[in-house]
């Protein structure tokens, strides 16, 4: 029996000669994943459609460079996450807001606002809330509540301190919390 | 209103950083203060539920643009050589054996250009010329003739192989009708790409790459029921090995 790596390599070794079966394979198993994450992040379906074709096609031209270190989901998911950032980068700085969260105020207020009580939470509706947190808060709740990575490794994909990825995402708890609890 | 003091300790008792001693103090004043309690079971929700959230699927064309892109960019390859296991004298019987079946010309066309796009596919780049919409149209209606013929020859070829399938294992079988269930979902996914934009040639010619690949499973599917049948266990292996 073929270990995954070896089922890695395998298929990688089928794209790279220009099999568009091989490529699908991959892409249907993988795209669902990519698709979510770069949606979150960014806050709209338009947008992360655009960048999942980039992702792939991206990750098309440097099949060469994978080697099996990492499985094929974890390198595509690294790909990916640094193709979101480097898009999310660049929208916020034409905005100028990807470290502009929340001010104390706001987060008092939120803190001050509704709360969930009984009312359970709708995947629909917390979908929606993380669209509309401001971009810096949503893409460190995203990678820290949703995708589960550390503040430190957060800190280093984002350039920012781990302090500033914690408060980012504390602050989205709370506007979210605030955005869900409204009658 | 929680106590403004205890916000951040909630949120580092929610992440589960807050140390021994100050969880312990945090603890005493949530079971007096049902404000900063309340804050605490619903950070502690928002986090269950952002951690709980499904993966998405992607929209249903992405797989099309990005098929076609590849195209455009050059590289896919379009005539891939099949593995040689295929190209066994038991394999051409089989493939000569299903166009007679199916009695297609696409069908001879495909066999003799296994991977190959039906020339009409790739025609309508003619389209960029304002003077030649008759010849474009021609070329429209060729292609959807040859589409037309593949589907039928795909239906003639899937009822051969329906009517022989008890020659197989019923593992094997299993998986074969799992890999066509894959095949039609992906046909069906492009067939509606063409349908929104009959004018793509990258989408028809992702249609049609969906549709070779079906009829190169049934083809390698009769080779496997001929060979079992022959008893010739080696080439059924090799056949599996290969798929």
């Amino acid at each position: 029996m073929s270990t995954s790596k070896e089922a890695d390599l395998a298929l990688v070794a089928r794209c790279r000669e220009g099999d568009l079966g091989a490529f699908e394979e991959l892409y249907r198993a993988h795209a669902g994943r990519l698709y979510s994450l770069a949606f979150r992040m960014l806050g709209n379906a338009a947008d992360a459609e655009d960048l999942l074709q980039e992702i792939f096609l991206s990750a098309h031209r440097k099949l060469e460079s994978f080697r099996g270190d990492a499985a094929l989901g974890t390198w595509l998911y690294r790909l990916a996450t640094n193709q979101i950032l480097d898009y999310v980068r660049s929208r916020a700085g034409r905005a100028g807001q990807l470290t502009d969260g929340l001010d104390d105020a706001s987060v008092l207020a939120d803190a001050a606002g509704h709360r969930l009580a009984d009312r359970a939470i709708d995947r629909i509706d917390l979908e929606r809330a993380l669209a509309d947190l401001p971009e810096g808060c949503r893409v460190a709740f995203v990678l820290h509540d949703v995708e589960g990575l550390e503040h430190k490794e957060i800190a280093d994909v984002l350039g920012i301190a781990e302090g500033t990825s914690k408060s980012q995402v504390h602050k989205a708890r709370l506007r979210l919390r605030n955005l869900l609890g409204r009658p | 209103m929680p106590c403004e003091r205890n916000i951040e300790r909630i949120q580092e008792l929610v992440d589960g950083t807050l140390g021994a001693i100050r969880r312990s103090e945090l603890e005493q004043h949530l079971a007096q203060c049902a404000p900063c309690r309340a804050l605490k079971e619903d950070l502690e929700r928002i986090r269950g539920a952002a951690a709980a959230l499904p993966a998405l699927p992607p929209p249903d064309g992405a797989w099309l643009q990005i098929a076609g892109r590849l195209r455009q960019e050059g590289r896919i390859r379009e005539t891939a050589p099949r593995p040689a296991a295929a190209r066994s004298y038991a394999w051409l019987a089989i493939a000569a054996t299903l166009v007679i079946a199916a009695g297609s010309s696409i069908v001879l066309l495909y066999r003799s250009s296994p991977v190959t796009a039906p020339a009409a596919v790739t025609a309508p780049a003619a389209a960029g010329n304002p003077n030649n919409a008759e010849a474009v149209e021609a070329v429209q209606n060729e292609v959807d003739s040859a589409q037309e013929q593949f589907e039928k020859a795909i239906t003639k070829m899937d009822d051969l192989r329906k009517a022989n399938m008890n020659a197989l294992d019923p593992q094997t079988s299993e998986v074969i009708e799992k890999n066509l269930g894959i095949l039609d979902r992906a046909i069906n996914e492009n067939r509606a790409a063409v349908k929104a934009e009959p004018a793509s040639v990258a989408a028809r010619e992702t249609l049609f790459e969906a549709l070779r690949q079906k009829v190169s499973l049934l083809q390698d599917t009769m080779s496997l029921i001929n060979e079992m049948r022959k008893g010739n266990n080696a080439a059924a292996a090799q056949l599996v090995n290969k798929s």
